[in-house]
C-alpha cells in the first residue's frame, strides 16, 4: 500500500498518480495500470465523497463506525469503478469515478443507513443482507443464518430438483470456504467483535434471536427493494400451487430469503417435509455451517451453538 | 479518525480491490447473475446451449449493468447513457458476453448473449471450412470428457498435420480453386453479415422512429394542452381588462357625482350664508335708521327739554315778579330767612316760602380746557345761574333756582351735555378735591 509507507517517496508517488489520474487515459491497459497503483487514492476519494454524503443528508457522526461505514461503501463504489472502467476509455479516472459516484448517489435511497444497525449484530446482519443482494451463496446462507437451516432443509424447504439442490450444495460450501470469511472482512467486523457476538449468543440466545427479529424488517425492506416488480408477495394459497406446479424456483430462493413474513408462512405450509412440526422462528448463527453438519430444525435450541460442536447439531455424513 | 483497527479495515479493502481482477479471471462462467441497477433481474445459465438473457425496465432507464459470478463477484459491467444505446463486449472467462442496451428516458432494454470461447478443434475446423458448432457447445456440458476430447483433438491435429505435409505439394494444383471457394465462401458470408447488420440496423431504426414518434406525440399533447392553457390565460386576461375599465368608469361615474353633489351643497351653503348675510345687513341698517331715529328723537326732546326749562325760568322769573308786585306777610318767613341765599334778605316771607319751592340749588362745574369766559358766561345764563365767587382750582361755584318738580340730578345731567363742560359735582361749600 503505497500510502501507508512513512516515507518521501512513497508520497510523492502518490502525487503523481493523483495528477496522471486528473489526465486522459487512452487504453483499456493504460487504465488498468493506472488504477491498480492508485487504489488508495481511488478509494479514499470515493470515501471522502461517501462520508459528505452522509454529512449532508445527517447521517454522519464521528466514530469508528461511520469511518467503516463510509469506507466500505467507497470500496463498493470503487470496485465498480474499475471494472466499468474499462469500457469507457479514454477517460479521465477522477472525473468518471466522481461521475459514477454522483449516479449512485443520486438514485432514492442508495444505502442502508440505520442507526440500529450500526451495533455489533446490525453490522453483521447488514453485511450478510448486502451480500446476499449480489451472490447466490450469501442468499441461500442467509437461511442458515437467520434461521439455522442446513443445505438440506434448504432444498426441501425450496422444494427443488436434483440439479437445483447441487447448486444449494455448491452455494454452501463455496460460502463456507471464502464467501463469509471474505463478507465479514468487507463489512470490517474484527475477530473480536465476532467474538463478542459469538459469546452473548451464548449467554443470552434469546436477547439476541430478538434484536434479531426486530432488525430483521428493517434490513429487509431496505434490500428487498432491490426485488423486481414482479418479485411481490404471495398468498398462502399462491404459494401453495406455486410449489405444485413447481415453477418459480429462482422467486422461491429471492423472496424467501429476504422477506421474513412470506418465510415463515412457507416454512409453517411446509413443516411437514421439513422437521418434526415446530414453528419455525429466528435462530441466528454467526459461523458458515460446516461440512457435512446437519441442524435440528425448529428444535428448543435457538442459540445457534457454534456450527456443528453442540447437541443441538447432529454431525452427517450425508450431506456435502 | 486514524486507528490501528481502521488502517487494518482500509488495508483489507485495498487488498480486495487489488485481488479483483484476479478472482474475475478465476471463475468459471456457469450461472451469471445480471443487476440493473444494482438489482437483481436475472441469470444467465452458460452451460447451456445458445445462452441469452434480455428484459426490459419501465420508469427507469437501465443506466448502471453488472454481471457477476454466482459467488458475487463482479466480472464486468458498464455505465449505459440514460437515452441512446450502447453496446459491448465483455470478455468473461474465455468467452464474451454481448450485451446491448437501448434506453429511453422512461425504461430500456437489455439484451445478452454468451459467446463461449470456439475450442481447439473448432478453429482448425473452421480453418478447413467444416462445421464446428456441435463440438464446441457439447463440450462444456460433459466435463468428464473434456480431457479425453482433448486428447484426441491434439492425436488427430497431429494426424492432421502430417498428412498435409505429405499432400500439400499434391494440392498446389488445386491451390487456386480451393481460394476461390474460400473467397465465395467469404463474400457470401460477409454478405450475410452485412444483411444481418443491415435488418438490425432497420430494427434499431424503426424503434429509434417509434421513439421519436411517440416523443413527438407527447409534444404535441403538451403544445396543445399549452395553447389551450394560453387562451385561457388571454380570455381571463381580456375579462381582467374589461373588469378594470368597468370599475374605472364607476370611479369617474361616482367622483363626477361627489363632485356635484359637493358643489350643489356649497352653492346652497354660501347662499343661504348670503342670503343670513343680506338680512342682517338688512337688519342693521334697519336698526341704525332706528337708532337715528331715536338719537334725532332725543336731541328734539332734548331740545324741547332745555326749551321748557327756559320757559320754565322765565314763568318762574315772571312769577316771581308777579308776587313781589302783591306781597302777602308771613311771620315764619321773617323768624326763619335762608342763610345762604343772597336774595333772601331782600325778599319777604311769602316770596322766600316760593324761594323755597323753586329749589336753590348750588353746585361745581369744571370746564373744557381753552373755553372761554365767554361761553361760560353764555352757559351760566343760559341756565339761569349766577356764578358764585371766583374760580377755585378750574372749578365754578354756580347757583341756580330749579323750580320744585324738576329733580336737580336731571338737571345736572343736561349742564353736563354741554359740550364745553368737563364735569359736574354737587358739594355746597368747598370745591371737590383736586
Amino acid at each position: 500500500m503505497t500510502s501507508k509507507m512513512p516515507d518521501g517517496k512513497a508520497m510523492r508517488d502518490g502525487q503523481i498518480f493523483s495528477a496522471r489520474l486528473n489526465n486522459v487515459v487512452t487504453t483499456e491497459r493504460e487504465f488498468d495500470e493506472l488504477v491498480t497503483k492508485s487504489l488508495p487514492e481511488l478509494l479514499d476519494r470515493a470515501t471522502s465523497q461517501t462520508k459528505r454524503f452522509l454529512r449532508e443528508t445527517n447521517q454522519w457522526g464521528d466514530d469508528i463506525t461511520h469511518e467503516k461505514l463510509a469506507l466500505r461503501w467507497g470500496y463498493e463504489l470503487v470496485e465498480r469503478f474499475v471494472v466499468f472502467g474499462r469500457t469507457e476509455v479514454p477517460c479521465r479516472p477522477f472525473f468518471l469515478l466522481d461521475s459514477l459516484i454522483a449516479k449512485s448517489f443520486s438514485q432514492p435511497d442508495p444505502l442502508c443507513y440505520h442507526k440500529e444497525l450500526l451495533t455489533p449484530v446490525g453490522r453483521f446482519l447488514d453485511g450478510l443482507a448486502s451480500r446476499a443482494v449480489v451472490s447466490r451463496d450469501a442468499l441461500i446462507a442467509l437461511f442458515y443464518h437467520f434461521y439455522g437451516f442446513s443445505q438440506a432443509h434448504v432444498v426441501k424447504l425450496l422444494g427443488f430438483g436434483q440439479a437445483e439442490s447441487q447448486r444449494v450444495y455448491k452455494n454452501f460450501e463455496r460460502w463456507r470456504q471464502s464467501g463469509w470469511q471474505r463478507t465479514m472482512n468487507e463489512t470490517g467486523l474484527s475477530l473480536s467483535e465476532i467474538e463478542v457476538l459469538e459469546q452473548e449468543l451464548r449467554a443470552r440466545p434469546d436477547h439476541l434471536n430478538n434484536e434479531v427479529d426486530r432488525l430483521m424488517p428493517v434490513l429487509q425492506s431496505h434490500y428487498r427493494k432491490s426485488e423486481p416488480e414482479h418479485y411481490p408477495c404471495l398468498s398462502e394459497q399462491k404459494w401453495g400451487q406455486l410449489f405444485h406446479d413447481d415453477y418459480g424456483h429462482d422467486y422461491r430462493v429471492w423472496h424467501l430469503a429476504f422477506c421474513r413474513d412470506c418465510f415463515m408462512e412457507v416454512a409453517d405450509h411446509r413443516q411437514a417435509e421439513l422437521s418434526n412440526g415446530s414453528k419455525p422462528q429466528v435462530n441466528l448463527h454467526i459461523h458458515p455451517l460446516k461440512k457435512g453438519g446437519v441442524l435440528a430444525l425448529f428444535g428448543g435450541d435457538r442459540g445457534g451453538r457454534q456450527h456443528g460442536h453442540t447437541r443441538a447439531q447432529r454431525l452427517s455424513r450425508t450431506s456435502a | 479518525m486514524d486507528t490501528p483497527e481502521l488502517n487494518d479495515y482500509r488495508a483489507h479493502l485495498l487488498d480486495a480491490l487489488d485481488d479483483q481482477p484476479r478472482r474475475a479471471a478465476e471463475e468459471r462462467p456457469v450461472f451469471l447473475q445480471v443487476l440493473v441497477n444494482h438489482e437483481r433481474v436475472g441469470s444467465i445459465n452458460c452451460a447451456e446451449p445458445n445462452p441469452a438473457f434480455a428484459c426490459t425496465t419501465k420508469d427507469r432507464s437501465i443506466q448502471h449493468l453488472e454481471i457477476r459470478s454466482e459467488s458475487g463477484v463482479l466480472l464486468g459491467g458498464c455505465v449505459a447513457p440514460e437515452a441512446g444505446q450502447r453496446n459491448l463486449r465483455l470478455p468473461v472467462g474465455k468467452g464474451s458476453l454481448i450485451l446491448s442496451v437501448q434506453n429511453h428516458f422512461d425504461g430500456g432494454s437489455l439484451q445478452l448473449r454468451y459467446e463461449g470461447a470456439p475450442g481447439w478443434w473448432s478453429q482448425v475446423a473452421s480453418a478447413i471450412g467444416l462445421p464446428a458448432g456441435a463440438p464446441s457447445t457439447a463440450a462444456p456440458k460433459v466435463p468428464v470428457w473434456t480431457m479425453t476430447t482433448a486428447f484426441a483433438q491434439i492425436v488427430l491435429a497431429v494426424g492432421v498435420v502430417a498428412l498435409l505435409a505429405e499432400r500439400v505439394p499434391n494440392w498446389l494444383g488445386s491451390e487456386d480453386r480451393a481460394h476461390q471457394v474460400e473467397e465465395e465462401m467469404a463474400a457470401r458470408q460477409s454478405t450475410q453479415d452485412q444483411i444481418d447488420q443491415v435488418h438490425r440496423q432497420l430494427a434499431q431504426l424503426v424503434e429509434a422512429q417509434s421513439a421519436a414518434m411517440a416523443v413527438s406525440r407527447g409534444e404535441q399533447d403538451r403544445i396543445a394542452q399549452l395553447n389551450t392553457l394560453v387562451d385561457t390565460v388571454a380570455r381571463t386576461q381580456q375579462k381582467l381588462s374589461s373588469q378594470v375599465v368597468a370599475v374605472q368608469e364607476d370611479l369617474k361615474t361616482v367622483k363626477t357625482d361627489v363632485a356635484q353633489e359637493v358643489q350643489s351643497g356649497m352653492r346652497v351653503a354660501v347662499s343661504a350664508v348670503e342670503a343670513d348675510r343680506d338680512m342682517v345687513r338688512q337688519d342693521l341698517q334697519s336698526i341704525k335708521s332706528v337708532n337715528e331715529t331715536l338719537i334725532k328723537q332725543v336731541a328734539l326732546l332734548e331740545s324741547r327739554n332745555r326749551e321748557l326749562h327756559a320757559r320754565l325760568a322765565l314763568t318762574s322769573l315772571e312769577v316771581a315778579k308777579a308776587n313781589a308786585a302783591a306781597p302777602k306777610p308771613t311771620v315764619v318767613a321773617k323768624n326763619d330767612p335762608p342763610k345762604d341765599t343772597p336774595v333772601a334778605t331782600a325778599v319777604p316771607v311769602s316770596d322766600a316760602i316760593r324761594e323755597a319751592d323753586r329749589q336753590a340749588f348750588m353746585f361745581w362745574v369744571a370746564f373744557q380746557d381753552g373755553t372761554t369766559e365767554k361761553s361760560i358766561e353764555e352757559l351760566v345764563q343760559e341756565i339761569n345761574g349766577i356764578k358764585k365767587g371766583p374760580m377755585k382750582s378750574g372749578w365754578y361755584s354756580v347757583e341756580v333756582n330749579l323750580p320744585h318738580p324738576e329733580p336737580p340730578d336731571r338737571f345736572l345731567e343736561s349742564v353736563k351735555r354741554a359740550k364745553i363742560v368737563k364735569s359736574v359735582v354737587t358739594s355746597k361749600a368747598m370745591p371737590p378735591a383736586q
